[in-house]
């Protein structure tokens, strides 16, 4: 085992344990249960933005919409078909996903702004859909009456609701499945090639790589990722609205991404712990936290470039 | 090769920065618990501080603030202090709502729940107080439904249904100005409801609804709506929205010169907006849920407009800083009663309990409904004047003060099926 490698298993391990551990050692620092689901869950949603951004180098401003569908699909399977986590859970994910395998196709051949424009046009589409719709979404008022159902293993049965610890493990092997997957990803072929796109597109089309159609797979498995977000979304809040739609929330995964160091697997967590724990540590004390969330972004822009994680990195090789 | 890499991890330079770090964060550790001796009673409170209800929920703030002082001042509650932990819940962001709701409860572990002004986010907060079991009482959030078809056994209410509001001035709307209606109606739980209430009062008395303009919360141009409202040539133009929108809607009404070929008026009014809207556009017949200039000698009244003033720059109370008021002298009540702060006991005796006088301050009986926990209180009636009468705030003429329980519907007809816990 080389250096590199046996600093990268310390790393993960160290990454895990606090993970897992995270529920024992958080309220030492005031945090609390539901705060690490949170943290785990909107950090999955900038880690499957940051699977479109940091990797094949595509930005794509309206990922709030798929995270939104997933949100809703769940809430309404839940609410409406069937009262079962995991069939909510997958329903989100196909719902959202499906939907951006299809508007995907649409948006592969744009590049650069005109890309992140469409995507936030099609993003404020099901917003507004979301928003009129009353009898079904429940418009502005928000998607109410499910909750989370407890899983069924036969032998015995694990409360999700009444127990945040038992959400928060749920949660946690959710996160640990899908990072896998995308860990997987990044380091077949496949992800190389993403990463060859990112880099220097024109070199990788006279490679004869099909750019349009790895640009399709690589969003559209994004979508995929990002709605199983949206749906841990709604199982965590028993709730869903608008908001969950809306571009600003596209806007915060892209600044959790890219606070936390886009060009960085684990980047967009540290960005999502940052910026989730600023939020609820700052917006009890004044209603401007975000001023201090802006402050801070404009900080790591202009002085760490590549984000917390990338400051690391960088003094680390120095 | 193992162990050169872990030594070299921990030179002397990387000791001093973690122990300079964990030294830092000694002093900067945001959430260090404090000793618990006998614990303060804890009251979360969920409501907006920012957006088109901040003023509204900024005078709940001054009335819940000024009745805890008043507890502390005299031993608490059963002995213990009260603690208010305040948390901005935005105007119009429900799942914002959600979230502090959570963090009151699962982080700072309130022993009750106050909020919320606007009712879509009073809803989705009662379904989180109602999962977590903690007592809460809704200060300002009138949709039907929350003491209504979504009644729950530890959420009440101590604002007006929409349903109250629109029985209140209907009758009174429809002889002064005529029978056919044309409406404003904020886009979410709040103004639906209360259309419907307004809608089903007006065919009851054999009037017609000539349009109904639903427009999104937080709208500043009302320009569109308000045409389409004149095309339509209606006798009364019915203002339903609220806070600042209303502030901008009878502003552009009185801009175009529409109060001056259509009747404007509306249900629910508050002191907030109508101090905020230039005098010109102070127009019409309005309900008020409290208002400040009564009759003389109404006990305690005096009292609670002179710390309400010392409290808030000089200002009186609106019907906000009273919501604010009674919403912790109940619960604070309830738990004496109960002897305990448990919140199926104090639920349990908060749902017949009656107001002494210095707590409700106005002349009719008010009091929590049981069947529904719907606290009963009046309707002040009567018309906005353009400027102050005798004192620059009283902007409002009260033609007459209505029992809360003549204008409210039974409880039967609210649809609410109270299940206590055993």
């Amino acid at each position: 085992m080389t250096a590199g490698e046996y600093r990268r298993v310390v790393v993960l391990a160290a990454i895990w344990a606090a993970l897992i551990f995270a529920p024992y050692w958080m309220p030492v620092f005031g945090g609390y249960t539901a705060l690490g689901s949170r943290v785990l869950v909107l950090g999955l949603g900038a880690m499957a933005l940051n699977f479109l951004l940091g990797f094949t180098g595509v930005l794509s401003f309206g990922h709030a919409a798929w995270f939104g569908l997933g949100a809703y699909a769940c809430g309404l399977t839940l609410k409406f078909i069937i009262p079962s986590t995991p069939l909510g859970l997958l329903a989100g994910t196909l719902v959202g996903g499906v939907a951006g395998a299809l508007l995907g196709a649409l948006l592969v051949r744009r590049r650069g702004v005109y890309f992140a424009m469409v995507t936030i046009a099609f993003g404020q589409v099901f917003y507004y859909i979301a928003f009129q719709w009353s009898s079904v979404t429940g418009g502005d008022d928000g998607l109410r009456g499910f909750a989370r159902q407890p899983l069924d293993f036969s032998l015995f049965q694990i409360d999700l609701l009444h127990s945040d610890l038992a959400f928060y493990y749920f949660v946690l092997v959710c996160f640990a499945v899908v990072v896998a997957v995308m860990a997987l990803i990044l380091r077949s072929p496949f992800g190389r090639t993403m990463i060859a796109i990112r880099e220097n597109e024109r070199r990788a089309r006279f490679l004869g790589i099909p750019i349009e159609l790895h640009i399709w797979i690589a969003f559209t498995l994004s979508c995929f990722f990002m709605a199983f977000a949206g749906g841990l979304y709604a199982l965590l809040n028993n709730f869903a609205d608008p908001r969950v739609l809306h571009y600003s929330l596209s806007g915060d995964f892209v600044i959790m991404a890219v606070m936390g160091g886009m060009r960085m697997f684990w980047g967009p967590l540290l960005g999502a712990v940052v910026f989730v724990v600023l939020q609820d540590y700052l917006s009890s004390l004044t209603v401007n936290w975000m001023s201090f969330i802006g402050v801070l972004i404009v900080l790591i822009v202009l002085f760490f470039p590549r984000g917390i994680l990338g400051l690391i990195r960088q003094r680390r090789t120095a | 090769m193992i162990k050169r890499v872990g030594v070299a991890g921990f030179d002397r330079r990387a000791l001093l920065k973690v122990g300079a770090a964990a030294g830092l964060a000694q002093v900067a550790a945001p959430f260090v618990i404090s000793a618990r001796g006998e614990a303060p009673i804890k009251i979360g409170v969920a409501n907006p501080l920012t957006g088109t209800y901040a003023a509204p929920g900024k005078n709940e703030s001054i009335g819940m603030q000024l009745a805890v002082d008043q507890l502390n001042a005299k031993n608490g509650i059963l002995g213990r202090q009260i603690e208010l932990l305040a948390e901005d819940s935005t105007s119009g962001d429900a799942g914002a709502a959600v979230q502090k709701t959570r963090k009151l409860i699962e982080r700072d572990n309130v022993d009750f729940l106050v909020g919320n002004v606007n009712s879509a986010l009073a809803q989705a907060m009662a379904q989180v107080s109602n999962e977590k079991g903690v007592l809460h009482i809704v200060p300002g959030g009138h949709t039907d439904p929350i003491t209504g078809t979504d009644c729950k056994w530890n959420v009440f209410r101590v604002c007006n249904t929409t349903r109250m509001e629109a029985n209140a001035v209907s009758d009174l709307l429809f002889k002064t100005y005529g029978k056919k209606w044309h409406f404003i109606t904020p886009d979410y739980a709040f103004g639906h409801t209360l259309y419907q209430g307004c809608e089903a009062d007006l065919k009851k008395l054999g009037g017609t609804v000539t349009g109904n303009e639903l427009t999104p919360l937080g709208t500043t141009d009302f320009s569109a709506y308000l045409i389409k409202a004149r095309a339509a040539n209606p006798d009364v133009l019915v203002v339903l929205v609220q806070g600042n929108d209303m502030v901008n809607c009878l502003k552009q009404i009185s801009q175009f010169g529409i109060d001056k070929q259509i009747h404007v008026a509306g249900t629910q009014q508050e002191l907030e907006p109508v101090e905020a809207m230039p005098p010109e556009a102070r127009v019409g017949v309005w309900m008020f849920e409290w208002y400040w200039k009564q009759a003389a000698g109404t006990p305690g009244l005096d009292q609670f407009i002179a710390e309400t003033r010392k409290r808030s720059g000089g200002k009186v109370p609106t019907a906000r800083t009273w919501f604010g008021y009674v919403t912790i002298h109940a619960y604070a009540l309830a738990c004496e009663k109960a002897k305990t702060i448990e919140a199926k006991a104090a639920a349990k005796a908060l749902a017949d309990l009656e107001l002494p006088p210095e707590i409700k301050l106005q002349p009719n009986k008010v009091y929590f409904r049981g069947g529904d926990h719907q606290l009963m209180l009046s309707a002040f009636l009567g018309e906005l004047l353009q400027t102050g009468d005798g004192d620059p705030e009283n902007l409002f003429k009260v033609n007459s003060i209505v029992a809360g329980d003549s204008i409210a519907p039974s409880v039967a007809d609210t649809g609410c099926k109270m299940n206590m816990p055993a």
